[in-house]
């Protein structure tokens, strides 16, 4: 092994000898340096394989000849191994990225650049605390340098201002350092740490003057101002190394020295992490400079970094995938955004939608902000997932909620700056800069972060327990993105019936998973066949696509928390990411994705809790968790409410059913939806019986009644359908949380009937609106003519929806009545079957606004929807022909699966079903309507056969024809007086309480930035009171 | 340690200049003030490095012919905070020089050495 | 091979008959007695056979589409539907139609599904009448269908049942032991909402020539009148058949059926020529006040 003492003289030396060159010698320069930092890169490399995968120990490398305490000692371990060949794997790129900057700065830059990592190199490995001291100001005053590369006022401006702090912090420092030489004679680090500074008098203060200076070192919140203003003044270029070389050197520094408090200040540490990851993420909200933006982001970064530092003992052995977790994420992440808004003209977060129609280079963009943002199968993912569970098990549940709040602001922000970017309808007219020596290091971040992905899902793979092959499916979709969408979609629908077959023997025995095993496979392949309608390629549907059904797919096969957990997340961002494709879906799509996300964090503090409980991570578990602490299944309740969009929960769906392509609402709405519900049965099934459960059959029926009557009001074909979702969403919520086996047969009778009319009407609607381009019900009228295949289906659609003879939903009714009466829920049934007839406004609002009343001029020579809509509706109303005359197909293996569960079921005597209240034989009851149906309808023949067609405005009107359609076409608010009598039921109190916080928490965002006022003095004032309100604090007072 | 030692007047001078440096760098507009105040702040650290290592009655820890090899031990004051003074005072006067370099950025591109003009960064 | 199926069919369509006769003496002897309170006279007592007659043939039919034309017999389908899923006379084998295929919950949505279909007939009719009256229809629905509810679910807690045979048998034995005694704020709430589901004034917005030229069947003329007129004939008749079997104690011969359901069918009547009419917005929140709290009371003081 080459001794890492080479690391320290590789860059002196280059340092040294860029001092012979000329500028104009550019290329010798340049190429030294690369040449050095490759070298360096080798070294670290080397010892980070030998120390991770070889039998290498670690090593301390002495200098003068002496043993420590008489001589400066550098340690090479895994950390420090790990940490230099970050620095300096960022450093060769960096300089990649910078070479024309660089270049032009002429060689002393170089050499400034080389004197910067050579000091990032040293401060991590030394175990000198002066040293330390020395190439901390070394890489200061470097930096400071850097700075320059902008040759702005600004730049100098907050160049100045780094300087201020750094000083202030320096100076600290070194007065640490000297006291803590003065007291334990050495200066060496494990000297200082076995010396027992805490024990000694003034010791206390020793440590707390030089945690201090490296805490200030680490930018927390809020004396954090100059970090930011240099964020974002700098160069992008410096940016990213301060963000991804500085702050892990920075971290790991207060890692290493942090003992020497004999681990009292552990906790502080953790505290000031918190603050730092809570506070700037929030206060990043309101940011609109994308660098600015990228620093309060690499600011909360070393936040949560400094959670798990400080909780290292509580973490045990997973301390080293957390820090790694979040460490590389940002480290990949942070590097890959600032290089890439070097490329973007302009310094506003709007500028990026110069990366439209660039699939590679938005692509790299969604990773690295998801990556961020916590999604798997980022590290950052496993990292928060691991402390979460260890937090939990340790008991720290606030820190736990902290940390969620936290994520959740940083979500807030970096999913609305990739939703501007995707969804803004403005694109920057200018030109990204797309030379290669900058697109170069970006991609190959990219490929890292990708890399480190399936690290951690390799390492945590026995703890997901899930299926891989899906994942690289995934992958394989995104790399072959540019072929045509039919052959992908093609792909997708034999992909997921292979898989289907495959494993449906996983599931064959839990009737449950198996219906939406064949819900998400069956019914989602059934539905993609819509997509054969679109032609081109459809770049960025399918991987999205297949994101959302290997999550639900996952969710189903999940045996483990975390299996589940992941897969709930990426059913979340691939629906996500394919809501955002939708032409006005900027805004719905955000919100989405906040509710979804806020309703993961739930599910993630349950699961927390259940491992705090259990000790182990097994879905099968979260019963016995429960049973010690309800709190374990209500908080998986209210995370899965988010989902199915419980009233107070609900603002998003309309939206976002309503904006998202015409072919992905039905699998959204139809198939995804279900999603929810699993989740339901999952976490109502281990706390049955618990008095939540009451009020959450009342927040069923306020769902129901609510949903049904606003789908009424709306004028939106897929707003009123979406509406109408969440009305049937209330009736399976209310069905759910009664304990008995009737009310879950209901439900599960409800999600297979759901899935079925609700798919089809989204089909047929989205088929229409294929061929109006519209989606307001009022400018379309008399289809029927025009479409009968598409009108027949909505026809099946709403008899199978309203719950009439002879079609499925009238099962549903029965067993519904049934269930109430048994479990005693009168009043609540008696709302509940309200709201059903309800639905009838707008059933019929659907179908007649549609297809029947006054064809418009403009649609006359409309054609039928594409027979690729049509087709996956037949196929779905087949089904649902045959589970409407023979229902005990789906009963009697459901009613199996809940005997367990306490109440009567359903005695079953071939067709004829019977419980103790009544009876009901589908079978006879088609057979019966059919005939009389059949029987009545040759009647009418037989009378009227000699009936004449007229035209359309043949009719009684006073003696006239009506002079336009639109005139006599009645669609347009038809529900009004239902409105002036019970619209006061629906106000929208819900959106307004959203959008009450939602404002709120923005002006309180865009006030407290304020704090940062932009004047270097004050940010030194800021930290002076830092420093003294954190000594108060810690001494107990004031 | 006796108050009215040598090195307890030095601590306390030290601590002083440290004071003063910081009132100036909080409190004073102009940014050459500002800096003086950092090398004030700076000199006040120095100072109270140079004061721990002071032994009394021992001299400056360079080996010559008054203090031989031998007896350094014995004669001299700890050496290690003195080198360290050193590399402190060249750190200091780097990071003057870097800030005067700024200054005069800063002075350039507003011709202003006002502080609080310069506060295009913010929030 | 047997031939009870057969004998089955002929005892339902002797019941048809019967109720189709009944229901359209009915409607005379109604439209009669409410000329006769108008200071009138009223037509003959057959009217409404010779109107049927008429409508059946016509000669001129017009249609405007395969929905339009299948409106009608959608309506038709409900009412005779309803009419077969309803036992009549209770004890006997013969009269209870097909109510062996579903319970009371069965007869309740069945009656929307006339109600559906003539709506999407009279829908692709285009007038805008037609709009009018069914959108007022159905919102007005909403809210009559909820203490009826109420009071269904208040007898399932009495009876312990849904079968309408159940309910009838369990008040067998004389008056007291109708649901009218032994539930009154069930009945009462049931003949609340019944005035709501009969449609007669002050809940005729819906089809009122005065306000809304004859509503949904604005553009049926002809035979699609006259099977609509069919329908009305059956469908009145077994609702108020519906309610005596829930509320007074059924029938167990058709002297008593016709008798009771006269009664019950008579007290829309009634009402109606007394009472103005309502707006749908005022109807609406009409049934949520008294009749829905007297179905509430029904469920939680059974």
């Amino acid at each position: 092994m080459v001794t890492p003492i080479h690391l320290v003289s590789v860059a002196l030396g280059t340092a040294f000898l860029l001092g012979f060159t000329k500028d104009r010698n550019w290329k010798i320069s340049g190429g030294l340096v690369l040449l050095a930092l490759l070298l360096m890169n080798l070294i670290s490399g080397s010892w980070t394989y030998a120390l991770f995968f070889g039998d290498q120990v670690p090593v301390q490398v002495f200098t003068a000849g002496f043993k420590p305490p008489f001589s400066i000692n550098l340690q090479m371990g895994r950390f420090e191994a790990a940490i230099t060949l970050m620095i300096n794997f960022a450093g060769l790129l960096g300089a990649i990225y910078l070479f024309d900057r660089l270049k032009k700065a002429g060689r002393y830059a170089f050499m400034v650049y080389m004197v910067f990592i050579l000091g990032l190199n040293v401060a991590v490995m030394t175990r000198d605390l002066f040293n330390l001291f020395v190439f901390m100001e070394i890489t200061t005053i470097a930096t400071a340098g850097l700075i320059f590369l902008v040759q702005t006022g600004k730049a100098a401006a907050a160049g100045l201002k780094y300087m201020i702090a750094t000083s202030i912090i320096s100076g600290v420092l070194l007065i640490g350092i000297i006291f803590a030489y003065s007291l334990v004679s050495t200066l060496n680090l494990d000297g200082i740490i076995d010396g027992g500074l805490p024990l000694i008098k003034g010791g206390a203060m020793v440590v707390f003057l030089i945690l201090i200076a490296l805490l200030l070192e680490s930018k927390p919140f809020p004396a954090n101002g100059w970090g930011l203003d240099v964020y974002e003044s700098a160069h992008p270029g410096i940016g990213a190394m301060l963000s991804v070389a500085t702050g892990p050197m920075i971290a790991y520094v207060i890692f290493k020295v942090l003992p020497i408090s004999g681990g009292a200040w552990n906790h502080l540490i953790a505290i000031t992490g918190i603050i730092t990851f809570v506070g700037s993420n929030f206060l990043a909200i309101k940011q609109h400079n994308t660098q600015r933006l990228l620093g309060y982001s690499s600011v909360a970064q070393a936040g949560i970094l400094l959670i798990a530092i400080g909780l290292q003992k509580e973490l045990g052995h997973t301390f080293i995938y957390v820090a790694a977790g979040l460490l590389m994420t940002n480290y990949f992440a942070k590097a890959g955004l600032f290089w890439l808004s070097g490329l973007i003209k302009g310094e506003s977060l709007q500028d990026w939608t110069q990366l439209k129609g660039r699939p590679v280079l938005l692509f790299l963009f969604g990773l690295f902000v998801f990556s961020l943002a916590g999604f798997p199968p980022s590290p950052a993912f496993f990292a928060k997932w691991e402390l979460i569970m260890q937090l939990a098990s340790h008991g720290g549940y606030v820190w736990m909620v902290f940390i969620l709040i936290g994520s959740f602001f940083e979500l807030i922000y970096l999913t609305r700056w990739f939703g501007q970017v995707i969804g803004s309808k403005e694109k920057s007219s200018a030109q990204p800069d797309l030379a290669t020596h900058r697109l170069v290091p970006v991609g190959i971040m990219g490929v890292g972060l990708l890399g480190t992905m399936v690290f951690f899902l390799h390492h945590y793979a026995p703890d997901l327990a899930i299926d891989f092959i899906p994942i690289i499916f995934i992958a394989a979709l995104f790399i072959l993105d540019f072929l045509p969408a039919f052959l992908k979609n093609t792909v997708t629908i034999l992909a997921m019936g292979w898989y289907l077959l495959q494993h449906i023997s996983d599931v064959q025995n839990d009737t449950v998973r198996l219906i939406f095993f064949l819900i998400f496979l069956a019914g989602g392949a059934i539905s993609l066949l819509a997509g054969f309608s679109y032609k081109g390629k459809r770049i960025g549907y399918y991987p999205f696509v297949a994101m959302t059904f290997v999550g639900l797919t996952g969710l189903v096969t999940a045996t483990t928390t975390l299996g589940f957990f992941l897969s709930w997340e990426l059913m979340a961002l691939g629906s996500y990411l394919l809501i955002s494709r939708g032409k006005n879906a900027q805004k719905t799509s955000w919100i989405y994705i906040l509710f979804s996300v806020g309703g993961a964090y739930l599910l993630l503090m349950g699961f927390g809790v259940s491992f705090a409980v259990t000790g182990d991570g097994l879905l099968s578990s979260l019963g016995i968790a429960a049973r010690a602490l309800p709190a374990v299944g209500i908080l998986l309740t209210i995370g899965f409410l988010s989902k199915i969009a419980a009233m107070g929960l609900h603002i998003w769906l309309p939206g976002a059913y309503a904006e998202a392509e015409d072919d992905a609402t039905p699998f959204i709405a139809g198939i995804m939806m279900n999603a929810g519900i699993f989740g339901l049965i999952l976490s109502l099934s281990i706390i049955a019986g618990h008095p939540f459960t009451w009020w959450l059959g009342w927040l069923g029926v306020i769902t129901a009644v609510g949903g049904n009557i606003l789908a009424a009001f709306q004028e939106d074909a897929k707003k009123l359908i979406a509406y109408s979702s969440i009305g049937i969403m209330g009736y399976i919520l209310f069905a759910l949380s009664m304990n008995i086996q009737m009310a879950w047969m209901a439900a599960l009778y409800y999600v297979v009937l759901h899935f079925l009319y609700k798919t089809i009407l989204f089909l047929a609607v989205g088929g229409v609106i294929f061929r109006t381009k519209t989606r307001e019900m009022y400018q379309m009228g008399g289809l029927i003519k025009k479409m009968p295949l598409s009108f027949i289906s909505v026809l099946i659609g709403i008899i199978a929806l309203a719950g009439i003879p002879p079609l499925a939903g009238f099962g549903g009714k029965w067993l519904f009545y049934n269930a109430v009466v048994m479990n005693g829920w009168y009043l609540q049934g008696a709302l509940v079957f309200f709201s059903g007839v309800v639905a009838f406004l707008y059933c019929f609002k659907l179908i007649s606004a549609i297809f029947l009343g006054q064809a418009k001029d403009r649609y006359r020579h409309i054609k039928e929807a594409p027979v690729w809509y049509i087709l996956p509706q037949y196929l779905l109303i087949i089904g649902l022909l045959i589970f409407s005359v023979l229902p005990e197909l789906v009963l009697q293996p459901v009613a199996h699966a809940l005997r367990s569960m306490p109440g009567e079921g359903i005695q079953w005597d071939g067709h004829f079903a019977q419980t103790s209240f009544g009876y009901w034989n589908a079978f006879i009851v088609m057979t019966v309507i059919a005939i009389m149906f059949v029987i009545l309808l040759a009647w009418l023949i037989l009378n009227s056969r000699k009936a004449q067609k007229v035209k359309q405005f043949d009719m009684v009107f006073a003696g006239e024809t009506p002079f336009t359609p639109e005139t006599s076409h009645v669609a347009y608010n038809i529900y009004a007086p239902f409105n002036k009598a019970l619209g006061f039921l629906v106000v929208p109190v819900t959106t307004w309480f959203w959008h009450a916080t939602a404002s709120v928490t923005d002006a309180s965002a865009n006030h407290l930035r304020k704090w940062y006022n932009g004047n270097g003095q004050t940010y030194a004032l800021q930290m002076v009171i830092y420093i003294v309100m954190f000594y108060l604090i810690i001494r107990g007072g004031f | 340690m006796n108050f009215f030692s040598v090195q307890g007047i030095s601590l306390t001078i030290g601590f002083i200049l440290i004071l003063i440096g910081l009132w100036g760098i909080l409190t004073q507009r102009n940014l050459i003030r500002i800096i003086i105040g950092f090398t004030i702040f700076n000199n006040g650290v120095n100072l109270i490095i140079v004061a721990l290592a002071y032994m009394k009655g021992r001299t400056a820890p360079i080996i010559d012919q008054v203090v031989t090899r031998t007896d350094a031990v014995d004669k001299v004051a700890d050496p290690i905070p003195q080198a360290l003074v050193l590399t402190a005072i060249v750190i200091g006067v780097g990071v003057t020089a870097v800030m005067l370099s700024y200054t005069l950025r800063m002075y350039r591109a507003k011709h202003s050495l006002e502080i609080n003009v310069f506060t295009e960064s913010k929030w | 091979m047997s031939f009870d199926w057969l004998i089955k069919i002929g005892y339902v369509l002797l019941g048809l008959f019967i109720v189709l006769n009944y229901g359209l003496l009915q409607y005379g002897v109604i439209r009669r007695i409410s000329a006769r309170i108008g200071k009138r006279i009223g037509v003959k007592v057959y009217q409404p056979y010779i109107d049927l007659i008429k409508n059946y043939s016509f000669r001129s039919q017009i249609t405007h589409g395969v929905m339009f034309y299948l409106g009608p017999v959608f309506r038709l389908s409900g009412g005779v539907g309803v009419f077969l899923f309803m036992p009549l006379i209770f004890g006997s084998e013969h009269f209870s139609n097909y109510s062996f295929s579903g319970d009371l919950i069965l007869i309740l949505y069945f009656l929307f599904f006339g109600m559906l279909g003539m709506a999407l007939g009279a829908g692709e009719g285009g007038h805008p009448y037609s709009f009018i009256g069914i959108s007022r229809g159905l919102s007005q629905f909403t809210t009559i269908e909820l203490p009826f509810t109420l009071a269904v679910i208040s007898l399932a807690i009495q009876y312990h049942t849904f079968s309408i045979t159940d309910i009838v048998a369990a008040q067998q034995g004389g008056i007291m032991h109708w649901t009218l005694m032994t539930n009154p704020l069930a009945t009462a709430a049931a003949m609340l909402s019944f005035l709501g589901m009969m449609g007669n004034s002050p809940f005729n917005v819906v089809i009122a020539p005065q306000e809304n030229p004859i509503g949904p069947p604005t553009e049926y003329h002809s035979t699609f009148l006259a099977v609509l007129q069919t329908n009305r004939a059956i469908l009145g008749p077994v609702e108020a058949i519906l309610m005596v079997n829930l509320f007074f104690g059924g029938a167990t011969n058709w002297v008593s059926l016709i008798i009771k359901s006269f009664l019950v069918f008579f007290w829309p009547v009634f009402v109606g020529i007394v009472f103005p009419r309502f707006r749908v917005d005022q109807s609406i929140p009409w049934f949520l006040k008294l009749p829905f709290v007297l179905g509430i009371l029904a469920i939680f003081l059974i």
